[in-house]
């Protein structure tokens, strides 16, 4: 969207960009004792556009974790396939793979749990440089240094450990270990969720930075909207396991064509009292029903304040289509949203 | 206006750690009316939550309140002995608190724990089970009389939180301390809850105190605001005046600092470079000069006191945002680095 293409923003992906991965009806269930299975993913298709930024919401318990997992390829997927570019990584194994996987990197939620507290920072950024014997010695070293500095950290600081740096810092050390193998994908999994309000400012404009500067491509997924809508160009809307909606991110709040991206979006406070006291709140009955259990046809008909009942919506399971340009959503009456 | 149903006075709270002393609330002021909601926003280590915690006496060892007041009806809080302020918990001031999940026993039924809160002060059975059986209805808990008999674990994180609340006003108290309490909800039960919250302090009379580092809830929930940072009190007043015209630079920096989901546009955000201060060894002057783009020399030296800048909204800071904007360009700066706007940079001036 030429809106959204302000001077100091990564420019969007054209809609037409080559897609780097591509994900193609994608399950995973996970055994629940009894014969039963928590189907976390549940059959979704997407693709992520080279050099865009793909932002995946939904509530806890949505499969958003787990679809990162699978598009990364560290836990096998039920069924489906994952591309990335023209290799279908679901096909391989063992050496394979893991010679993939030094393109698809990920950062994770939590900055106290994801470092190892006995590891230096530089033997924690240095270990994937390790693992794929890439460097060495004092090339190693030199690395290092240069990616401390690259994610705003003192480069002399490679000697110190974890305990030694706040969220924002270890959230730094764990994205220049993200970096250390020049990824193509950064998955970053709820990566500023943990920190306060100015720290995920810096590292929100860090990745920014960093989009520019090496290329990148995200998935960023988050539960906070705000956050998700301002650093990505398209929007994903997870909810039990399935796709509900993809969109450009502006479009996505201004026109929603799926009645749980709305609900969702109305219930983000925006900083604003005259705004916020004006917001109609689009409440949701009931509650987020067991993933063991999906419910039939449309998944969200339990609490959807329009769907009709029983037909179509508790009966056919609506597809996600495109509804406009660029835009689908997975849903039966999305013009009534 | 009427009388402040609680006043604080030079609080302060102190953890005596083996690096020395932290000042986690350092001589903080301030009234709450009847019926108001009042926000306390700060982030991790402002001291917002262990403020909530002095008021009654609930702050964790090694912490100890090493002076100043709480005023509650007449009455010292800090000066009553631990029976009295048992009496005053729960019955006249009541707390919820972010993690449903550990604040409620697994073993026993979620009813029966909303009724020991009224148990404990002297209402008899029948009646605190009927009360209860009200509350879970009052607090939009489905289905009530099932629900009284489930144990914590069978119910959801949101259904939880409303058992909280609904314990909390058991005893109709005066006022809720509600110390973050949807930080670990998803968004759409967050904002039921806070809806919850908000018609109960309309239906009731109820007063809330609101600790919370989302502005957002702020803006939603409460009519007056108080900003905290590094154990200080450096901005209060009517929400609607400090975010339409916040005057201390950690405020503005803040608020500049969220996206907003209603943003029309993708700005780069505003971050506050640095990180929050070690209490252990607090800045001299004003406690946000290292960070702040509009710091003058004074300010590394001096520090400011909570001072009028507006209609019932004070300020601690030398500069203000309407000298900043005015001298400085506040508005137009594009990077907020410590001491951009005023170009004052530690060592050419001190």
């Amino acid at each position: 969207m030429a809106e959204a293409a302000v001077k100091g923003t990564p420019a969007p992906a054209p809609s037409g960009a080559k897609s780097l991965v591509r994900v193609e009806n994608v399950v995973k269930h996970f055994p629940a004792g009894l014969g039963a299975h928590v189907h976390a993913v549940d059959g979704v298709s997407f693709d992520i556009r080279e050099g865009e930024t793909l932002g995946l919401v939904g509530e806890s318990g949505c499969g958003k974790s787990t679809l990162a997992r699978l598009v990364t390829q560290l836990i096998p997927a039920t069924s489906g396939k994952v591309f990335f570019g023209d290799v279908e990584l679901t096909k391989l194994r063992g050496e394979k793979l893991r010679q993939y996987r030094r393109q698809l990197q990920m950062i994770f939620q939590d900055p106290f749990a994801s470092l190892d507290p006995r590891m230096t920072v530089g033997d924690i950024i240095a270990e994937p440089l390790d693992n794929f014997r890439i460097a060495r010695g004092r090339k190693r070293n030199q690395r290092v240094q240069e990616l401390l500095k690259i994610v705003g950290l003192n480069p002399n600081f490679n000697n110190r450990y974890p305990h030694e740096f706040s969220g924002g810092q270890r959230q730094r050390i764990g994205i220049a270990r993200a970096l250390a193998l020049n990824p193509k994908l950064v998955v970053c999994d709820e990566a500023i969720s943990a920190l306060d309000v100015s720290i995920q400012a810096q590292i929100v404009n860090l990745l920014e930075d960093l989009q520019r500067e090496f290329r990148l491509t995200y998935l960023f997924i988050a539960h906070d909207l705000s956050v998700v809508r301002h650093i990505s160009d398209r929007v994903m809307v997870m909810y039990l396991g399935k796709i509900v909606e993809i969109a450009d991110s502006v479009e996505t709040y201004s026109s929603p064509k799926h009645p749980y991206t709305k609900a969702l979006l109305s219930a983000i406070p925006v900083p604003d009292p005259k705004v916020q006291r004006g917001r109609r709140l689009v409440e949701l009955t009931g509650e987020i029903p067991s993933p063991i259990n999906p419910p039939s046809g449309c998944r969200f008909h339990t609490r959807c304040p329009i769907a009709r009942l029983p037909t179509p919506c508790a009966e056919t399971e609506p597809p996600l289509e495109e509804k406009r340009r660029d835009h689908l959503a997975a849903c039966h009456f999305s013009s009534d949203v | 206006m009427a009388n402040p149903i609680l006043q604080v006075r030079d609080l302060k709270t102190q953890f005596a750690t083996e690096g020395g002393i932290v000042k986690a609330v350092d001589g903080i002021s301030f009234e709450l009316y009847p019926g108001e909601s009042l926000g306390i926003v700060g982030e991790s280590g402002s001291g917002k939550s262990m403020t909530a915690l002095s008021l009654l006496r609930l702050v964790p060892d090694p912490g100890r309140i090493v002076g100043g007041q709480v005023l509650f009806r007449d009455q010292d809080l800090l000066q009553l002995t631990g029976e009295e302020i048992r009496e005053i918990r729960g019955r006249d001031i009541a707390m919820i608190f972010q993690d449903p999940q550990s604040s409620l026993n697994p073993v026993l039924q979620t009813g029966f724990q909303v009724d020991e809160a009224m148990l404990a002060h002297g209402k008899p059975k029948d009646q605190a089970r009927a009360r209860t059986l009200e509350l879970l209805k009052k607090v939009r808990i489905p289905a009530a009389e099932s629900r009284y008999k489930d144990f914590p674990h069978q119910l959801s994180g949101g259904m939880r939180q409303r058992a909280m609340i609904a314990m909390g006003l058991a005893n109709a108290p005066a006022i809720l301390i509600a110390d973050e309490p949807t930080t670990a909800l998803d968004v759409t039960v967050q904002a039921q809850i806070l809806e919850l919250l908000a018609d109960l302090n309309r239906e009731l009379g109820t007063a809330i105190i609101m600790i919370t580092h989302n502005m957002g809830v702020v803006a939603g929930l409460c009519t007056r605001v108080l900003v905290m940072y590094a154990g200080e009190i450096v901005e209060q007043g009517p929400v609607e005046q400090i975010f339409a015209n916040p005057q201390h630079p950690y405020t503005w920096s803040l608020l500049k600092s969220m996206p907003r989901v209603d943003a029309l546009r993708h700005e780069r955000l505003r971050s506050i470079e640095g990180m929050a201060p070690d209490l252990l060894r607090p800045p001299s002057g004003c406690r946000f000069h290292p960070r702040c783009p509009f710091r003058i020399e004074k300010c590394f030296t001096n520090e400011p006191r909570l001072e009028e800048v507006g209609p019932g909204q004070q300020a601690a800071c030398w500069v203000t945002m309407d000298r900043a904007r005015k001298e400085m360009g506040a508005d137009e700066l594009k990077d907020i680095r410590p001491g951009a706007g005023s170009n004052v940079h530690p060592g050419q001036e001190i």
